[in-house]
């Protein structure tokens, strides 16, 4: 994987667009150079974020080319502790974050409804779907849909469940094969896995019945993605429900136990949520590097390197959503990035819905 | 100005640094826990919200249970194990008693977490051994994620903790009172159960209260083989309140903490007296200067098989462990390490700036701050030493609180100290943060460390220093100070041991520059870079290797 | 050293003194001088509060009351809260221990002082090795503590207390740590350096012998009390308790009844004989008292007056002499006397007579 991106980087470098460094981006308008201008004279950003630093590094190397007078300070840490951290930071008037990128979208919705974001009409909107803005304060980066993964020694391809109907007849014909091999989120633990649950609960009427189908086969809870993953890969578990796919490629192209399918019936869809903090320090430079994480050249890094599919509607090829929507058409949900994301923030709210989900579980 | 004058410009300075530093993180603690919402969120009042949801919380209620049943069967598992450990080392002839000494110790330098890890990797579901275990008999007797399994890798693993009281006090006896034993017909299972560990009962009784307290404060095992099966302690459910609420929810964090405080600070009271009448209960304890070995006899064999087993489960089985699954890049059944070998977890390693650093900061925690910890210990015991005044009591029990305190939470007060007092900002974003946070809640341990070396000064070596005219302090660098030079030494290599074990605190301190391999170990972990977790491990326990090694190589006594 | 220029004359003075250790009391009021090229030996049984006030006066033990002064310096004032710190005392200490530093050589040790008064290296190297020739340790200045005997190691401990001439030595018991050989030549040798070098010493020890060869005066303590002070000679001669006697030498103790008592002497009944004995105390007629004897003051075989007859059980050869050991039969009880003489004795009866003015009465408490 590394070669693959090592190859991506090349030829990225190659491009004929990677000229005219600092200048306004085609299709801006020209009163942009202002916003660069004083982008470089802040001189310095800083990004909070969940997404790991190596995945990262092609965009934060291509973004260092195009701006070197703008020190890039990304920092990547998990959605808790980003919140916590920020608002703490903004309490305490001291120095925090100028971009908050987090694939947490309900806490980054929560964030954006306490009004800690800066309005920003970024001229790259209109390239992006409407689900994935939110009031031109806070812009869906990535499109990521929810995947199952299963075992490919040990999951027969004839089992193997292509939508969320299949999964339950599966667990319930055979209960005895995949007891306590079906892993998910606990989502007490996890506040992705309780947004994927939560979602699932909206669009998928049979839902619960999917629950149920759960707590018979006395499914695993786990705290994160990579726990779910080694335990499918390793044979502990055989099917893990609800799992990022960006998490499921990469891992697949590596480890030749792991498959995965995106459900035909539905797939829910992510997507890691960025706005500028209203406090902060260098508010052009944060500008400049939203901008260029949705322009073209941003995305198409993001996708080919960290395996994360494309918001944007215009870029072609595998690395997009679009391409994901022409395989998989209107079977594709995603999470609309608004105020809908807040209901569940609300403790007497969040907690009844644990307790429902405990209970469906048989826990 | 009045307690400047009664004792002294440093000797204040020192202890007041000392109670900033303790009080400081507790009190945000305290204070937070009697509010209904973060402390730095606009909207928070006074009233006991807080506790009112956890007590309403059947986590909460199963958390508690686990917990003392874990406490409990560490306590029921360690005391007789470590008591026999002890007895069979330090008294008997039994063969291989020089390696085995050493390895005894490993448990106590390896971090929970790590060992946790290993029990994983080795006797989960399809572990190394649990696959080979399942050829080899067709079923496999064992569930690792069962709270029974916890409680009992629990109580294997604090074998040491009793061991090392019980095998100084063990040293201390005269071996006449055996002799006596074995000349009226006793055997030496005899001797060892009716002599020599009833004189040892006060250190006993005391690694055992300690047991009990350290098994309320367990995070590292039962937060990685707790998981499949939800099985909550109270440090864990600590942790998993960080998410479960969706926000922050640093209220019912801290109401969970002064909870847990509630009964870890009259458990170190108790401790402390325990310590202090055990001194007092041995008056005799036979002749100590001629010591000879108690001979097994028959039993040497089986006693040296039944050691043996202990390391090969507590040691062996989860080391190994690690050391395999670092180098395979993945693994289950009927995958052959041939065909998954593979050192991309180290390179992974290498190529991540975060990961390199984490390394990096632990070596730098470990033996600079691990040296500059051990300067400030000094300090501490120096302000203390040989003064029987009010100050030197302060000192006493200001060093007992942060024992109270676990590590994770430790490290969530100071992560709040670090954000809320001025000009600490500064330094939250360094490594200095980690490590002052590693050095208060190591405080108990390096003090006594400290204290055991200035013991062994005979006070007329600084009388006379005195008495010739030498101030107080120039007794201490004239003096005391090289005097303790080689017990400094020793300390600084334990405290690096240490400061390489520890995992928790640094959890809520993990940030861009503040990586050490255990806070990263728990956030790696908690994202499921399996592999990356192995290797870190292995890298983590070839650390203390290295510590052991050179504590083995200056004869450094590991048994403090 | 020339005793009379390089030490000062001051007299230290001690004025009820009272220590306590939280609520025990181990000092209880004691007062004394101590005059220029004096030696004064603190004696006492453990627990006496001897080593509790050579520290007091070092300044190492904090007294609730009583000063402590030396010449016009005051070290300790209890009404005024005033306390010197030890190191500005300028006293010089030799523990029991020695306590050298094992981390620097014999120079080294003995050189701190200096260092501390910030004498010139020149000087610190002159008047070291001066001081370590005066001991003969010359030889030893670059050895470590631990190379040195423990004879040796006292030298040192001695020198280092001694070059920086202080006004008073404090010596804490400074033989119990030799050999029982060396200890009666290091005894001579010690006494041999304070005449010579007309120091002023308090020496703490609790074995009489050497309390009465080293010192000029003797305090006996008793319970943080001082139960009698005097020349050695007067304490051994003329005990005025029973503790004192007791003490200071090897005694006899018969039960006795007084008889009659008249003026300073009395006639008691022993094992159904009179005797006669010198009043130590108030002594009444038909009350028990105790009658002592030292050991060496009972003549075997001997005539005449306060003649008692007992039967020898054995003698012991001592080297110089020999100790017999009698009993008198007593009704049911056996007193047991003990004495010395030249030549062993034939068992049997034998009379032993107790000269009157030796045998010393106290009143039973």
């Amino acid at each position: 994987m590394n070669k693959q991106r090592r190859v991506m980087l090349a030829v990225l470098a190659a491009l004929p667009f990677a000229q005219a460094f600092a200048a306004v981006p085609a299709g801006y308008p020209a009163s942009y150079q202002a916003v660069i201008d004083a982008a470089n004279k802040e001189g310095k950003l800083v990004v909070y974020s969940t997404t790991d630093t190596a995945l990262m590094q092609p965009l934060l190397k291509d973004f260092q080319k195009m701006y070197p007078a703008i020190k890039l300070e990304y920092n990547d840490v998990n959605s808790t502790e980003l919140y916590n951290r920020y608002i703490s930071e903004t309490a305490a008037g001291g120095a925090s974050a100028d971009v908050l990128w987090s694939s947490a979208m309900d806490l980054q919705a929560k964030l954006v409804n306490d009004g800690y974001a800066m309005k920003y009409a970024t001229p790259e909107v209109k390239n992006l779907p409407d689900w994935a803005h939110w009031r031109d304060e806070v812009f869906g980066t990535t499109y990521e849909p929810i995947s199952i993964v299963y075992n490919k020694r040990l999951v027969p391809a004839g089992e193997v469940p292509k939508t969320h109907a299949e999964l339950v007849t599966l667990l319930t014909k055979n209960t005895a094969k995949y007891k306590g091999k079906v892993t998910t989120y606990d989502i007490e633990k996890s506040g992705t896995g309780f947004l994927f649950v939560t979602q699932d609960a909206k669009v998928n009427p049979a839902f619960w019945n999917l629950a149920k189908a759960f707590g018979a086969v006395d499914v695993k809870l786990q705290s994160s993605t990579g726990g779910m993953m080694e335990r499918i890969s390793s044979g502990e578990n055989l099917i893990g429900y609800n799992i990022l796919g960006s998490y499921a490629i990469t891992r697949a192209k590596t480890d030749p136990n792991i498959g995965f399918v995106m459900p035909t019936d539905y797939s829910l869809v992510i997507s890691r949520l960025m706005f500028v903090s209203k406090t902060a320090k260098a508010p052009n430079a944060a500008k400049v590097w939203v901008d260029y994480v949705l322009s073209r050249r941003g995305q198409s890094i993001l996708a080919m390197s960290a395996d994360l599919y494309s918001v944007r509607k215009d870029i072609a090829g595998q690395a997009s959503g679009d391409y994901l929507g022409r395989v998989l058409g209107a079977a594709l949900k995603p999470v609309a990035v608004g105020p809908g994301l807040l209901t569940y923030l609300d403790q007497a709210k969040r907690l009844d819905f644990i307790k429902q989900w405990k209970q469906a579980l048989g826990r | 100005m009045n307690a400047l004058a009664r004792y002294g410009l440093s000797r204040t300075m020192v202890v007041l640094v000392m109670a900033l530093a303790v009080f400081m993180p507790i009190g945000l603690v305290l204070w937070q826990s009697t509010l209904n919402a973060p402390f730095f969120m606009p909207n928070h009042a006074y009233g006991l919200d807080a506790f009112r949801f956890i007590f309403d919380d059947s986590d909460f209620w199963s958390a508690l249970k686990n917990t003392v049943f874990i406490a409990v069967s560490m306590l029921v598992i360690a005391v007789p194990l470590g008591g026999a450990l002890a007895f069979l080392l330090a008294r008997t002839d039994l063969p291989c008693r020089r390696p085995i000494e050493l390895m005894v110790m490993v448990p106590v330098f390896v971090s929970p977490f790590v060992l946790g890890f290993g029990y994983v990797v080795a006797t989960g579901p399809v572990g190394f051994y649990t696959l080979w275990v399942q050829n080899l008999i067709g079923t496999v007797p064992w569930n690792v994620y069962s709270l029974p399994s916890i409680a009992l890798i629990a109580g294997l693993t604090h074998v040491p903790h009793v061991y090392l009281y019980a095998s100084s006090a063990l040293k201390n006896l005269g071996s006449d009172v055996e002799e006596a034993a074995r000349v009226t017909g006793a055997s030496p299972f005899e001797v060892a159960r009716r002599v020599s560990l009833p004189m040892v009962a006060p250190s006993l009784l005391y690694s055992g209260v300690l047991v009990f307290f350290l098994g309320f404060e367990i995070f590292g095992l039962p937060l990685i083989l707790g998981d499949p099966e939800g099985h909550l302690v109270l440090a864990s459910y600590l942790y998993k309140l960080t998410n479960k609420l969706g926000i922050p929810s640093y209220h019912l964090m801290a109401a969970v903490a002064v909870c847990i405080i509630g009964v870890t600070f009259p458990l170190v009271l108790l401790q402390r007296y325990l310590l202090r009448s055990a001194n007092r209960y041995i008056a005799v304890k036979g002749k100590v200067t001629r010591q000879k070995r108690l001979p097994l006899g028959q039993w040497r064999l089986p006693a040296l098989a039944l050691v043996l087993f202990w390391l090969l489960v507590t040691v062996i089985v989860p080391l190994s462990g690690i050391t395999f699954r670092a180098f395979v890049s993945f693994w289950g059944e009927g995958v052959s390490f041939a065909e998954a070998f593979s050192l991309h977890a180290f390179v992974e390693i290498w190529n991540q700036p975060n990961l390199l650093r984490a390394v990096l900061n632990s070596v730098l925690i470990g033996v600079i701050g691990g040296g500059v910890a051990v300067m400030a210990y000094t300090a501490i015991g120096l302000a203390s030493h040989r003064k029987q005044d009010g100050l030197t009591r302060i000192v006493d029990y200001m060093v007992l609180i942060p024992r109270a305190v676990p590590g994770l939470l430790a490290g969530l007060a100071f992560l709040w100290v670090f954000l809320f007092v001025p000009g600490l900002k500064e330094i939250r974003s360094t490594l200095i943060s980690v490590w002052l946070a590693y050095m208060v809640v190591w405080l108990a341990y390096g003090m006594r460390l400290i204290s055991s070396a200035l013991l062994q000064v005979a006070p007329e070596l600084e009388e006379s220093a005195r008495t010739l005219g030498a101030s107080a302090a120039r007794v201490s660098k004239d003096v005391t100070l090289p005097l303790i030079r080689f017990g400094l030494l020793s300390s600084w290599v334990l405290m690096f041991m240490i400061f390489e074990r520890e995992y928790s605190t640094g959890v809520y301190l993990l940030s861009p520059g503040t990586e050490v391999i255990g806070s990263m170990l728990v956030s790696l972990w908690a994202a499921g870079a399996v592999d990356i977790v192995a290797a870190l491990s292995l890298i983590n326990v070839a650390l203390v290797a290295i510590g052991l090694a050179i504590a083995l190589k200056f004869g450094v006594n590991l048994h403090e | 050293m020339n005793k009379s220029t390089q030490h000062d004359a001051l007299h230290l003075t001690v004025n009820n003194l009272h220590l306590q250790y939280g609520d025990n009391p181990i000092l209880k009021g004691v007062s004394f001088t101590l005059a220029p090229g004096e030696v004064v030996a603190l004696l006492g049984a453990s627990g006496s509060g001897k080593t509790t006030l050579l520290r007091a006066v070092a300044g190492l033990e904090h007294p609730s009351q009583g000063e402590i002064t030396l010449g016009k310096t005051t070290l300790f004032d209890g009404a005024k809260d005033f306390e010197l710190a030890v190191e500005k005392r300028n006293l010089g200490l030799v523990f029991q221990s020695y306590a050298l530093w094992p981390h620097r050589t014999v120079f080294d040790n003995v050189a701190y002082g200096l260092k501390l008064r910030k004498v010139g290296t020149e000087e610190t190297k002159d008047r070291v090795s001066q001081a370590l020739k005066n001991l003969g340790l010359g030889h030893l200045a670059e050895r470590y503590p631990h190379q040195l005997s423990g004879g040796q190691q006292q030298r040192v401990a001695i020198a280092r207390a001694l070059v920086y001439n202080p006004p008073v030595i404090l010596l804490d018991e400074p033989l119990s740590n030799l050999d029982a050989k060396l200890r009666e030549e290091a005894r001579a040798w010690l006494r041999e350096l304070i005449v010579t070098l007309g120091l002023s010493a308090l020496v703490v020890t609790h074995d009489q012998t050497e309390a009465m060869a080293m010192s000029d005066r003797i305090l006996l303590l008793k319970d943080g009390r001082i139960e009698q002070a005097g020349t050695p000679q007067s304490l051994y001669a003329h005990p005025e308790s029973l503790y004192t006697a007791d003490f200071m030498g090897s005694n006899n103790h018969l039960p006795a009844n007084v008889v009659q008592a008249e003026g300073s002497m009395a006639s008691i009944e022993v094992a159904g004989r009179v005797l006669k004995g010198v009043c130590k105390g108030i002594i009444q007629a038909g009350k028990a008292c105790t009658a002592l004897i030292r050991l060496e003051q009972v003549r075997t075989n001997a005539e005449g007056e306060n003649v008692i007859q007992a039967e020898l059980i054995t003698s012991m050869f001592l080297g110089d002499r020999w100790e017999h050991l009698f009993h008198l039969h007593n009704g049911a009880d056996t007193i047991r006397i003990r004495a010395f003489g030249a030549v062993p004795l034939a068992t049997g009866e034998h009379q032993l007579s107790f000269p009157a003015d030796a045998l010393w009465l106290f009143p039973t408490a």
